[in-house]
């Protein structure tokens, strides 16, 4: 898919830049509010990431510019400032999502993807990894066509990975994924820990590859590459 | 003591330190009036007697005669004043008189008349001075203290209204302050110095403000790439489990960094008053969904609840409501223990939470500072019950706090509420 990040600070739009390419979608980047501008008027882009507070103006002119000429893209605000006014107001006036900085790229990632499913294929898509597929309409994750039985944060695990397949997931990123910043405690990571046991023996039950990577003490990959 | 009741004491304390120095000076000058009165009148008779002596060749009817004295021989004695006391029959006392003897002759044969007059009493002069000198200072008195009341309301008005105004001044509320112009000049410099202060105090209070914000905003942007960049190095084969050890370190402690950013982020805001919506909250269900939202965790440690909701609603910005309710429970939560309880009772304008858990090292008085944390919990930051605490703050709720061994509760009573801003 074709992205287009705007983002006044560089060099954390050269970091989602080559993460999300790295996702194999086609990235492009716009350090300000003009040559955002200048961007979307040429180029149609699938997802637009869109920074609020930008050098040359409010990102939110960018997105009432976008539903004004009713360009077809999934937005994501992101945002350093933590206002729910600005997220009430940024969903009113058309975004798609909203990710408070610093967020974990593959958070961003997730969101990104998620967002492109309901956009393009109304939601029906299914995702595949090998013998893996999930709906995640139905929150159903299949392996080698047999159904799995796991609960609710389970799922969203398995989500989780499968979305950002081959990239290191940090104990943090998984919990702030499963239940957003507030609640996340302590128990949360030992509740991830004995949950991960969990899925890799419902998974390999149903004779699926075990692809969950324990990484040290730091997090977990989803892979099948050595 | 106040300004008026100071100023009256001292006129007063004043009156009576003059009183006696009145009464004083008084008797000496009206002695020294009334003698000379009483020289000059008898003078006068002794030259009455005088001229009727020559003429008449006998002595005149006088009320002031005493007695005349025949002398044996003729010498001139120097006129004399005397006071002398007589006892008077029909007073039945002593009276003073001033008695006047000078030399004459009646039908040449030489006498000594000597006149007297009745003299006032010291007793009845010093009763007669007293009385005049209270009466009045009794009249300085009533006057001074009706100049001054009047002083007090006409001149000192703006100065009194002013302080009022300051005493309800807070630099927090964006309330600004007018103070009331004064004719008086010295109360016109204080109203200047005072505006320049507060002018100084609001814009430093905003500068801090402004600051503690972008502080702690600004960080998330760096704070944001150095975690990008650390997960990088992590995902990166070429380190070993040495090197691997101490870039986990930096991405734990550049997380921490990033939430309590995030928290004091919080905690300027409300102090701030960012939120300003009153909304009525169902905290029944606020509490329910902040349980469900926590359901898997509260599984996982295998804790009881038990639940005993009234349906009450309370009024405050939703935001802040739930992030209230959110820190109670969670802390409820995160310093249990596995297999523990937690109860919830809910009533009118009270919430109770209780819950088992180790027992706590802080200092109860120090619980709800900033960066206080249990031992039991080394990933907690510490700024849970602060921000909690500092919610309760901008909406006059109570927070207690109770300990036994091993359990521990917290009551809210949001009932007395405070309204806030009513200005704005």
């Amino acid at each position: 898919m074709k992205i287009l990040v705007t983002e006044d600070n560089v060099e954390l739009l050269k970091d989602i830049k080559s993460f999300l390419e790295e996702e194999g979608n086609i990235c492009e980047i716009a350090p300000d509010h003009r040559s955002a501008f200048n961007k979307i008027g040429i180029f149609p882009y699938d997802i637009l990431v869109v920074d609020i507070t930008l050098p040359d103006g409010n990102g939110l002119d960018i997105i009432k510019a976008v539903k004004r000429e009713n360009i077809e893209a999934g937005i994501i605000i992101i945002s350093a400032k933590n206002a729910v006014g600005d997220k009430v107001h940024g969903l009113e006036i058309g975004a798609d999502d909203y990710l408070v900085k610093p967020f974990y790229l593959a958070e961003l990632n997730a969101r990104i993807k998620a967002l492109y499913r309901r956009k393009m294929y109304n939601g029906e898509r299914e995702i595949r990894f090998n013998e893996f597929k999930i709906k995640p309409d139905s929150y159903e994750v299949f392996v080698n066509g047999h159904l799995l039985n796991l609960t609710k944060k389970e799922f969203d695990i398995i989500h989780f990975f499968v979305v950002n397949r081959h990239r290191l997931l940090t104990k943090e990123a998984i919990a702030e994924h499963l239940w957003g910043d507030d609640i996340e405690m302590a128990d949360s990571y030992k509740f991830i820990y004995t949950h991960i046991a969990n899925l890799r023996k419902k998974i390999t039950e149903k004779k699926g590859v075990d692809y969950i990577q324990s990484i040290y003490s730091v997090g977990y990959k989803f892979t099948d590459r050595e | 003591m106040n300004l008026v009741k100071k100023t009256n004491t001292q006129y007063l304390l004043f009156l009576a330190f003059l009183f006696p120095i009145m009464m004083v000076v008084d008797y000496f000058f009206i002695q020294y009036i009334v003698n000379s009165e009483v020289n000059e009148i008898l003078q006068h008779e002794q030259k009455r007697i005088d001229f009727h002596l020559s003429k008449q060749g006998k002595l005149p009817t006088s009320n002031y005669l005493m007695k005349t004295t025949p002398l044996e021989r003729t010498f001139d004695t120097i006129p004399e004043f005397k006071d002398t006391l007589f006892f008077e029959g029909y007073a039945g006392k002593q009276i003073p008189y001033r008695t006047y003897s000078f030399t004459t002759s009646i039908n040449t044969r030489p006498v000594r008349i000597t006149l007297k007059h009745v003299l006032l009493e010291i007793n009845e002069l010093i009763w007669l001075l007293f009385i005049t000198t209270s009466f009045i200072t009794l009249i300085l008195m009533v006057g001074i203290y009706f100049i001054n009341q009047k002083i007090y309301k006409w001149a000192w008005r703006p100065f009194f209204e002013n302080l009022s105004k300051l005493k309800k001044y807070d630099v927090t509320q964006k309330n600004p302050i007018h103070l009331k112009a004064s004719k008086i000049q010295e109360f016109e410099e204080l109203n200047k110095v005072i505006s320049t202060l507060i002018d100084q105090v609001e814009k430093d209070f905003q500068n801090l403000k402004e600051f503690n914000e972008n502080i702690s905003h600004e960080i998330q942007t760096p704070l944001a790439i150095i975690r990008n960049k650390v997960v990088l190095l992590l995902e990166s084969e070429n380190l070993d489990e040495k090197e691997l050890k101490r870039v986990e370190s930096i991405y734990q402690e550049t997380n921490k960094l990033s939430k309590i950013g995030k928290a004091l982020t919080l905690i300027s805001r409300i102090e701030n008053q960012e939120f300003t919506r009153m909304d009525q909250i169902d905290v029944h269900t606020v509490v329910v969904n902040i349980l469900s939202s926590m359901e898997e965790i509260i599984d996982f440690k295998n804790i009881k609840i038990s639940l005993e909701l009234d349906a009450v609603s309370m009024e405050c910005d939703h935001i802040l409501g739930d992030i209230l309710f959110t820190n109670l429970i969670k802390n409820a939560v995160q310093h249990n223990k596995k297999g523990g309880t937690i109860k919830m009772r809910l009533t009118d304008g009270k919430f109770e939470i209780i819950n088992t858990g180790k027992v706590s090292e802080i200092a109860i008085e120090k619980l709800f500072q900033r960066f206080q944390k249990g031992g039991t919990a080394k990933d907690s930051l510490g700024l849970g019950l602060a921000i909690t605490q500092k919610i309760c703050e901008i909406y006059g709720f109570e927070l207690q706090y109770i300990r036994d061994t091993d359990t521990h509760m917290f009551s809210l009573f949001f009932a007395n509420k405070k309204v806030l801003n009513p200005s704005n």
